[in-house]
């Protein structure tokens, strides 16, 4: 028996292509978490390919749908689904972890490489953008990443910017390099079906 | 790790909007009395969350281990100083005090995520969140929920079949790029099965939302966020006696 | 019933269906066979209005599908190939419950239907269970389920029986018989009419997009061996379809 059927506000077919692509890839990014490669200047610290997701987020899902999906990733550690570090969650890492503004820095990140690909929140196909934007889409995210990042944690930790990028930072920055040239190789494969 | 459990412990049986206010509320008090005698207090109610919430307070640090070298080494690196003496101790005195304060926070949201399962959370979300803003971030919750453990599972049978089939010696990007391709490619593939099921089930802007029970115990705990907010509010405008 | 009009359905330059016209009656049990990329998938897809046709006409019940989406999906009840990606919640009762809630349905409502979904379906009490660890024909049957708790009136398969071993397709079979007894009408898609073949009334061979072959189950069986599709031998009965297609 069909129910009142004129009460119910359907999601249209292009919004929950966009709803399920964004949960997904939320998924993945936590996902990434649960994946380290050893490093290897420091095999005590390892790399992680979080940070990649954020960037594919803004570049495969566009700044609106790669934020709302960052931002997903957030609410779901937030409410206790294992997506942070070493499978942690809680509101409380997002209100009183060190690493905090590097977590709220990634929706915002997303963003950034996403306005900047698609020059602006009209999608555009991001397999014709050439390398010099995309890398520069990414290196304005890792900026945003680690200073959002950096002043986080002088804040919450209560030292100085320098101690705090030194602390949270330093051994990290050098792969970002090899992240973004990982990104721009994953873009160049025709393997990827996500093109619109 | 700290997961969900059912139980019948007081935090089980509070609302989870309750357990979210209060939550914001002991960080917001933490925050307002970082003092060696305020985090005394802190910390008391801290203890004293967890154990309403049936949850060990060594579980709990233990799960979230990976803060600890960032709490340590902040103090120890402020103590530096380049030139003589080269080692202030009272420089420590704050990171230090700060440390024990996130570790607080950090530690009273476990007692959430022992106490409240997914459902309840989403219940909380589309409850407080109105309109389709509530609806995207409810069932993206439950969907992040249903399938982070699939494609974990994706990742990690990848990234041994390729470190078995090609060796770990090929440069990081390589392996990076080529695992996330493979992992994008599912994601992706997983998520058009979805949408398409999703349709076929009428999804909508405004489902029947869960039931959630808010109950003569919550009340007495809304209070106390709500007291706790005042103290903390108190101190920042300077009304609060030194603590 | 369904009613399709000269429905053209084109990807780019690949035309998937091509000027179909069918007529599906309440009740039937149908099986739509042909090789893969013969566009069976995609036309049952314009029924629901998941795929919008680029010229042709579908009437659900009467209606124009794009006219009312939601009674026709209503309707028209689909389970999809792979449901393993199709489950939006963890516990098989949460996910039967999802379409319900869709329709903003009562929380008693809702209830009575995911029970009476689960118990067609032979899960009744199961609703606490994880779907992740349930073999391939529960998963089926919870994914039926899930059709079900919208009470359409037709329910689609999209290769229901693909990977599952015998006694799976058996269980999977003999829910969807009691399904069409009970005047649901069954539209099977398959390239393999194991078992399919005896319990329908009716079989539509597609090829290259259009109907080849639309017969009774009788007389499908010759004019199918043109199509590139596995049909078992004529001894075969419900039940004794154990055979598989080499042995």
């Amino acid at each position: 028996m069909a129910t009142s059927t004129e009460s119910v506000d359907l999601v249209d077919g292009t919004t929950v292509r966009n709803l399920a692509r964004a949960a997904l890839f939320a998924a993945l990014v936590a996902g990434f978490s649960y994946v380290s490669f050893p490093n290897p200047l420091a095999p005590s610290i390892p790399v992680t390919l979080q940070v990649l997701g954020v960037y594919l987020a803004g570049i495969m899902l566009g700044p609106l749908w790669g934020t709302a999906s960052i931002g997903l990733y957030l609410a779901a550690g937030a409410v206790g689904i294992p997506v942070f570090a070493g499978g942690s969650a809680g509101l409380g890492v997002l209100l009183g972890s060190p690493t905090l503004g590097y977590l709220w820095s990634y929706p915002v990140g997303a963003g950034v490489v996403g306005l900047v690909v698609h020059r602006g929140t009209d999608l555009q196909d991001y397999t014709t953008v050439g390398v010099p934007l995309l890398v520069g889409a990414m290196v304005a995210g890792t900026v945003v990443i680690y200073a959002m990042g950096t002043v986080g944690f002088a804040v919450i930790q209560n030292v100085g910017l320098v101690e705090a990028f030194s602390l949270s930072a330093v051994a990290f920055v050098p792969f970002e390099a090899v992240k973004i040239a990982a990104v721009v190789g994953i873009l160049r494969r025709d393997a990827i079906a996500a093109v619109e | 790790m700290l997961r969900y459990q059912p139980g019948d412990s007081l935090a089980h049986r509070l609302d989870p909007r309750t357990k979210l206010c209060f939550q914001l509320a002991f960080a917001a008090v933490a925050f307002a009395y970082t003092s060696p005698r305020g985090l005394l207090a802190v910390g008391t109610l801290g203890l004293l969350a967890l154990a309403a919430a049936d949850t060990n307070p060594l579980r709990v640090v233990w799960s979230y281990r990976f803060v600890m070298p960032f709490l340590l080494a902040a103090p120890a690196v402020a103590m530096l100083t380049l030139g003589p003496p080269w080692l202030v101790p009272a420089a420590a005195v704050d990171p230090a005090l700060a440390s024990v304060r996130n570790l607080l926070v950090i530690a009273v949201g476990g007692g959430y995520i022992r106490t409240t399962s997914v459902t309840d959370s989403r219940a909380a979300i589309q409850r407080t969140v109105p309109g389709r803003p509530g609806q995207f971030l409810g069932l993206g919750i439950e969907l992040v929920a249903r399938f982070l453990p699939v494609l974990r599972r994706d990742l990690l049978a990848m990234r041994d079949a390729e470190a078995a089939r090609l060796g770990t010696d090929r440069p990081l990007g390589e392996r990076m790029s080529t695992l996330a391709a493979v992992g994008l490619n599912r994601a992706f593939r997983r998520a058009d099965r979805l949408s398409a099921a999703m349709q076929a089930r009428c999804l909508s802007w405004n489902p029947t939302l869960p039931p959630l029970g808010f109950g003569w115990v919550d009340y007495p705990i809304v209070g106390l966020s709500l007291l706790l907010f005042g103290a903390a509010a108190a101190q920042v405008v300077g009304l609060a006696p030194s603590f | 019933m369904i009613r399709t009009h000269e429905v053209v359905c084109q990807y780019d330059e690949t035309i998937a269906v091509d000027g179909v016209s069918l007529n599906i009656e309440n009740g039937e049990y149908v099986a739509i066979v042909g090789p893969n990329g013969s566009g069976k998938t995609t036309l049952v897809r314009t029924f629901n209005g998941l795929v919008t046709p680029d010229n042709g006409r579908i009437l659900v019940d009467g209606t124009p599908v794009e006219d009312d989406l939601v009674a026709a999906r209503q309707a028209v009840g689909m389970v999809f190939q792979e449901p393993r990606d199709a489950f939006v919640a963890a516990t098989i009762g949460a996910d039967v419950a999802f379409g319900p809630h869709n329709l903003g349905l009562s929380h008693a409502e809702v209830d009575r239907r995911v029970e009476a979904a689960l118990e067609a379906v032979a899960l009744a009490g199961r609703d606490n269970e994880r779907i992740d660890r349930l073999s391939g024909g529960e998963r089926e049957r919870v994914a039926i389920a899930g059709a079900l708790a919208m009470e359409p009136a037709h329910l689609v398969l999209d290769e229901p029986l693909t990977g599952l071993d015998e006694p799976a397709r058996r269980s999977v079979l003999s829910r969807l018989a009691s399904l069409h007894a009970a005047g649901t009408s069954v539209i099977v898609v398959t390239h393999d009419l194991r078992g399919v073949i005896d319990a329908a009334d009716r079989v539509i061979g597609m090829v290259d997009g259009r109907i080849a072959v639309d017969t009774d189950a009788a007389t499908a069986r010759e004019e199918l061996a043109a199509l590139d599709v596995y049909v078992p031998p004529e001894t075969a009965r419900p039940g004794q379809t154990a055979s598989t297609p080499d042995s």
